[in-house]
């Protein structure tokens, strides 16, 4: 069949892609929602004003820093240690920015360097998943825009809807909603499982986080020091090969 | 309405953020990864997921931790959906059942 001239397949497939992360990206709203709501209603529950939470979750766009920092919140915030805080659990961004790295190759730098300010957990492992499954090493752009438009509307908004609502929601936990996060990230692994090969460092990851944080539950070191094991594990492993 | 601290707080958590965000793929943009990198780049992700999820594998409430052993079955069996619905339900469930 001949293309017909006014066709411009680039842009038609840019806009499917899109559409097609978009409408990946469901179950992970759906994930989002309670966690956002429990995050905007611990910001008023602070005395801070309602809009910090849309402001802080706009500007930032990391859940996991977000609810380290209001854990540490005192009045007045001690802003040196929270941001150092908020960029320990950011760290595992740099592992994941130099993976998607030569997947980005064929991408200009003005185009990549906006789009990574969309880049968390969920829309990183959706898309390089996604890259892999169509046994490209190319990363869908449009795809991971897709996805990361709809992540970062429902993170902001519900947000910003749950400090409005505020203590009216109560405790989340009691109804089971925050396993939701858990199931997700049950799902994301079990998306990177590349056999027996990953099963120790992610056992040790998990040992090493779960004893800092039986350490010290208030901070977040468990993060840095899973993930660090983990990757010491990794390449003693990749050394041994 | 808000304080300068507070504003301080979002102003510096944004931009490390963003730098933790660009700084990988700024540094590693063009390079070739030894085999050896890349197998610990590949492996590295998901030691960081569950490093994330590390605290409830270690509860000390046994309704938590049976919701996480149903959960993690249904992960291995099923997509993300059913996956957060049972997820949601059974830890909803055994939490009233087993409270504490």
């Amino acid at each position: 069949m001949q293309p017909d001239p006014g066709f411009h397949p680039a842009e038609t497939s840019a806009a499917s892609e899109w559409w097609r992360g978009a409408r990946a990206s469901l179950p992970v709203m759906l994930g989002f929602v309670p966690f956002a709501l429990v995050l905007g209603a611990q910001v008023t529950e602070k005395g801070l004003h309602p809009v910090v939470a849309p402001l802080m979750t706009g500007l930032n766009f990391g859940g996991g820093s977000e609810f380290v920092a209001l854990r540490l919140w005192h009045s007045p915030p001690h802003v040196a240690l929270i941001v150092a805080m908020s960029f320990l659990v950011n760290c595992r961004h740099i592992l994941m920015g130099a993976v998607l790295a030569p997947c980005l190759a064929d991408q200009p730098r003005r185009r990549v360097l906006p789009a990574l300010f969309f880049m968390c957990d969920e829309s990183w492992a959706m898309a390089l998943a996604d890259a892999r499954a169509r046994s490209g090493a190319r990363l869908s752009l449009p795809y991971y825009l897709g996805v990361s438009a709809c992540l970062y509307l429902t993170w902001v908004s519900f947000t910003g809807l749950g400090a409005w609502l505020g203590p009216v929601l109560g405790d989340a936990g009691r109804y089971g909603f925050d396993m939701a996060f858990i199931a997700v990230f049950l799902v994301l692994l079990k998306g990177m499982w590349r056999g027996a090969r990953t099963s120790l460092p992610w056992l040790v990851s998990l040992l090493a986080a779960a004893s800092v944080y039986l350490w010290q539950p208030d901070a977040a070191w468990h993060v840095p020091a899973g993930a660090v094991c983990g990757l010491a594990c990794a390449a003693w492993q990749g050394a041994r090969t | 309405m808000i304080d300068t601290a507070t504003l301080s707080v979002i102003a510096g958590m944004a931009l490390t953020t963003y730098l933790s965000r660009i700084l990988g793929y700024l540094l590693l943009r063009g390079r070739k990864l030894t085999p050896r990198l890349h197998a610990v780049l590949d492996t590295v992700p998901g030691c960081v997921l569950i490093a994330v999820i590390a605290p409830a594998w270690v509860s000390p409430h046994p309704a938590d931790l049976l919701a996480l052993g149903l959960t993690l079955l249904a992960a291995m069996r099923w997509s993300l959906l059913p996956t957060v619905l049972i997820g949601i339900l059974s830890a909803g469930a055994l939490r009233h059942v087993l409270p504490g």
